[in-house]
């Protein structure tokens, strides 16, 4: 592709930060086209600098490449400048490491992480020059398919997508590029191969399921229309972590990205339960690498990468079984090294002052805590099991040693909330600076800034909250006003998000597949990169919405009933929905559950998907 | 210099000084002043090179560009100091960072430094483009543009105002050549710690001046000299 690549230089010079379009990064994989059965094209709905930290991208890239024969390249969303300037000099969007046109690849696979990069992969189809729905494209390939988090409930991104991956994709990747692989020269039509692809556990061919609604705009049913489609698609597991393919190096940007260093999974999954968290539910159950592993995945990615940071990956660090173990050995090599050891996602009720101690010799920095409410009742109803002492006791370790930023999560708008949960998280940021000022002076940092960051709740699929009405832009107005009316110091800062973008993220998490003439209309009407303030059009989304003839108090303020069929009620994330119930109801008592270590509470998850805590009572 | 002492004593390393000759070609010739520090710190941490730390509050590797190459300009001989703590022969560091470095940047050669930064004092670049006019008009433009007085350009200073600046008794004409589809020239060009200019600033210019649409361009910098002519090494 000599001729695109000279194209592309020509324009590179007028667009901000080049070197994101034009791949060449240690570590990218490059392999002669010719030699290879199967191209894949990875994309990710955001711009590079997000992208590039995506860790399941790394995994997947390193996974298919480990094949001779399958070559998987990386593309991304470009900036506006660029996406312009490739659009007026007839540049198709590419991979960055053959700099090939995608629309000639066999797949092209996308990661969902969040609603609002959804209208990104209408976006960067169509500058690939591939038609955005599914039913436009007739031929095998390139097949479209999407996994990640968001695949969960991928009902309003159907239309779009040929096929999504369930559950965790180190396995279930290999077996379907196998099958292609196997099934390719014998030239089938894209649905004979879809056909063969629904077999697999964990795909899910939208195609092949009929959706029928009620009366009220509630889902009737979900009938799969081929045999080979199962009646409830399971999300895939990976049973013996520690065993799980990681790669041994990353592709390492020149430019800074927004996670710019080593990054190694320690576990996962999670023991918690928190009941606003997706996260806590869809990556069940909890699994741990062992230290070994651990340290030998942690070398060879600094030695491959020259990376000076490496930062552990899970949703709560402290919950591995052999912390202090875990970080001693680790510390040993990172140290002589010369190497940061980065631990984000921290528990604050098992933070020692000796895990402090540890990531203290590192660089001082700031510490940041989620309590989430401000009451304990609140934080009952949300089984957020800390408690203000655990809270207090945290922040005044961190102050003596030191530390003098501290940054405090809440959400507004959670089920159950009232205005004196709100004056709560006023009170508990005070409390919090109280203490510091309380902190002998020789003890602690020069001046003190506490932030508060509040943001809005939405409710999810497959958490005890998915029949939880959000809250409405009034109350959440009115709550965000009551809180910043009960903040009384300067030296507590306050941050609120934009509502309407999170009654999107509301609407199409939990929304159905009517979802997705709402989202090609809003596309059509110059939607995309909504993740980004500058480039949010509200009043595009809501004209897509009435032209559509849609709702979205519909889908994002309705309390749903506990027998209602969810527009996901096909897809099996493993945890039962007789949990979610009886979770909700505990909710509405501001009864707590323990969590996994302390004892099983039945989510429904069987022992043979290798829990650390599973079946122990 | 070459012996000078950290301040922080409990720091003190002894540090053994290195001036690396590089080129900067291809995919590599996008990557940013800013960003070339850092692939070139992870090639030293690659290639287990013990690269010298600044030994202040706060510590970090000691890589110095003395003079910044633009954007999308193609060079051989890029010049980069650092120091090790240890005294790893020349030939060595060369090899070891040629087995790190990402496609496009390779170290040409590794040696003792020789000269102070501050005497640099110009470069020498080739620019070769291709317009929407024929080479032998876009020459005789050129021809004409040279023939100026005064060629005066806006330069922003710091404190914002805008200045006017006349660029035509700083640009050097080494030798223009009219190819089959191109037009070439050769300039030397000041740099270094006095007056700077650009060499796409020269050719933008002239290029505005005569309404002549470039569609493609390759710049490259071919020397870096000090005042009495010389190589900078």
């Amino acid at each position: 592709m000599e001729e695109l690549k000279k194209k592309i230089e020509k324009l590179l010079l007028k667009v901000q930060r080049p070197s994101r379009y034009i791949g060449g990064e240690v570590g990218s994989v490059v392999k002669d086209k010719d030699k290879v059965d199967v191209r894949f094209a990875f994309c990710f709905p955001d711009t590079y600098e997000v992208g590039m930290s995506h860790l399941g991208m790394k995994i997947l890239y390193g996974l298919k490449n480990a094949r001779e024969n399958w070559w998987c390249e990386r593309v991304f969303m470009p900036e506006e400048d660029y996406n312009k300037l490739m659009r007026e000099n007839d540049i198709p969007l590419y991979a960055l490491e053959s700099l090939d046109p995608i629309k000639d690849f066999d797949f092209i696979g996308f990661t969902l992480m969040y609603e609002l990069s959804y209208n990104n992969v209408l976006e960067m189809l169509d500058l690939a020059g591939v038609p955005v729905l599914a039913k436009d494209r007739t031929e095998l390939t390139p097949l479209v398919i999407a996994g990640g988090p968001c695949a969960c409930n991928p009902e309003p991104m159907a239309d779009f997508f040929d096929l999504f991956i369930l559950g965790e994709g180190e396995e279930v990747n290999v077996e379907l590029l196998e099958l292609y692989e196997r099934m390719k020269p014998l030239k089938p039509t894209k649905q004979e191969f879809l056909r063969e692809a629904a077999k697999l556990e964990g795909v899910y061919v939208p195609s092949f399921y009929d959706v029928d609604y009620n009366e009220d705009g509630t889902v009737k049913s979900i009938t799969p229309n081929v045999p080979e489609a199962p009646a409830r698609v399971k999300k895939r597991v990976i049973k013996d972590f520690d065993k799980v393919y990681y790669p041994e190096g990353f592709v390492v940007p020149f430019t800074q990205i927004v996670h710019d260093r080593a990054v190694v999974e320690v576990l996962r999954g999670c023991i918690r339960g928190c009941r606003f968290c997706q996260a806590g539910f869809i990556y069940r159950p909890f699994r741990e690498k062992s230290i070994d592993t651990i340290k030998n995945e942690t070398k060879s990615l600094c030695e491959q990468t020259g990376y000076e940071e490496v930062s552990l990956s899970s949703l709560s660090t402290s919950d591995y079984t052999e912390i202090n173990k875990l970080l001693e050995n680790l510390v040993e090599y990172t140290d002589g090294e010369q190497i940061n050891l980065s631990l984000p996602s921290l528990r604050i009720d098992n933070f020692s002052e000796e895990l402090l101690e540890k990531i203290k010799s590192v660089r001082k920095s700031g510490l940041t805590f989620a309590p989430e409410s401000g009451t304990q009742r609140l934080r009952d109803v949300i089984n957020k099991n800390i408690t203000e002492d655990e809270i207090m006791r945290t922040c005044r370790t961190a102050f003596e040693g030191g530390y003098s930023t501290v940054k405090l999560y809440f959400m507004l708008g959670l089920p159950e909330e009232t205005l004196e949960d709100v004056e709560g998280i006023a009170k508990l940021a005070q409390k919090v600076l109280d203490l510091y000022y309380e902190t002998p002076k020789e003890k602690r940092g020069k001046s003190v800034q506490i932030s508060v960051s509040t943001a809005t709740f939405v409710p999810k699929p497959f958490t005890p909250f998915e029949f939880e009405p959000q809250a409405t832009p009034e109350e959440i107005k009115e709550k965000q006003e009551h809180l910043f009316k009960s903040l009384t110091s300067r030296k507590i800062r306050l941050s609120t998000h934009q509502s309407y973008t999170s009654i999107l993220e509301a609407v199409l998490a939990r929304g159905d597949r009517r979802l997705g003439k709402a989202i090609y209309t809003a596309w059509k009407k110059g939607c995309y990169l909504d993740g980004w303030d500058e480039h949010f059009k509200a009043d595009k989304w809501q004209e897509a919405f009435e032209e559509c003839g849609l709702d979205t108090s519909f889908y994002a303020h309705r309390r749903r009933s506990y027998d209602e069929i969810a527009p996901w009620s096909h897809l099996d994330y493993l945890v039962s929905h007789e949990f979610f119930v009886r979770e909700n109801k505990k909710a509405h008592q501001a009864v707590t559950t323990r969590n996994c270590k302390e004892g099983c509470s039945g989510c429904g998850i069987k022992c043979e998907y290798g829990g650390v805590y599973c079946g122990k009572r | 210099m070459a012996n000078a002492e950290p301040k922080n004593v409990n720091l003190r390393l002894e540090r053994f000084e290195y001036r690396a000759v590089f080129s900067k070609t291809g995919r590599a010739k996008y990557i940013s002043h800013l960003d070339l520090m850092r692939a070139f710190q992870r090639v030293f941490k690659r290639a287990h090179l013990p690269i010298w730390h600044t030994q202040g509050f706060n510590p970090h590797v000691y890589i110095m560009f003395p003079l910044a190459l633009p954007l999308g300009t193609d060079s051989r001989v890029e010049i980069m100091d650092f120091a090790l703590t240890e005294d790893i022969p020349y030939g060595e560091v060369l090899e070891r960072m040629n087995a790190q470095t990402p496609v496009g940047l390779e170290i040409v050669s590794v040696s003792k430094p020789e000269h102070k930064h501050t005497d640099i004092t110009a470069a020498e670049y080739v620019a070769r483009l291709k317009t929407d006019k024929s080479v032998h008009e876009v020459a005789e433009l050129f021809g004409k543009f040279m023939a100026l007085d005064k060629i005066e350009i806006e330069k922003r200073t710091k404190k914002k105002t805008i200045n006017l600046v006349d660029i035509k008794p700083h640009i050097t004409v080494l030798d223009s050549k009219e190819l089959e589809d191109s037009f070439e020239v050769t300039l030397r060009l000041p740099c270094g710690s006095s007056f700077n200019l650009n060499v796409n600033v020269v050719i933008d210019t002239f290029c505005e001046r005569y309404g002549i649409e470039i569609s493609e361009i390759y710049t490259e910098r071919t020397k870096i000299l000090m005042a009495n002519g010389e190589n900078f090494i």
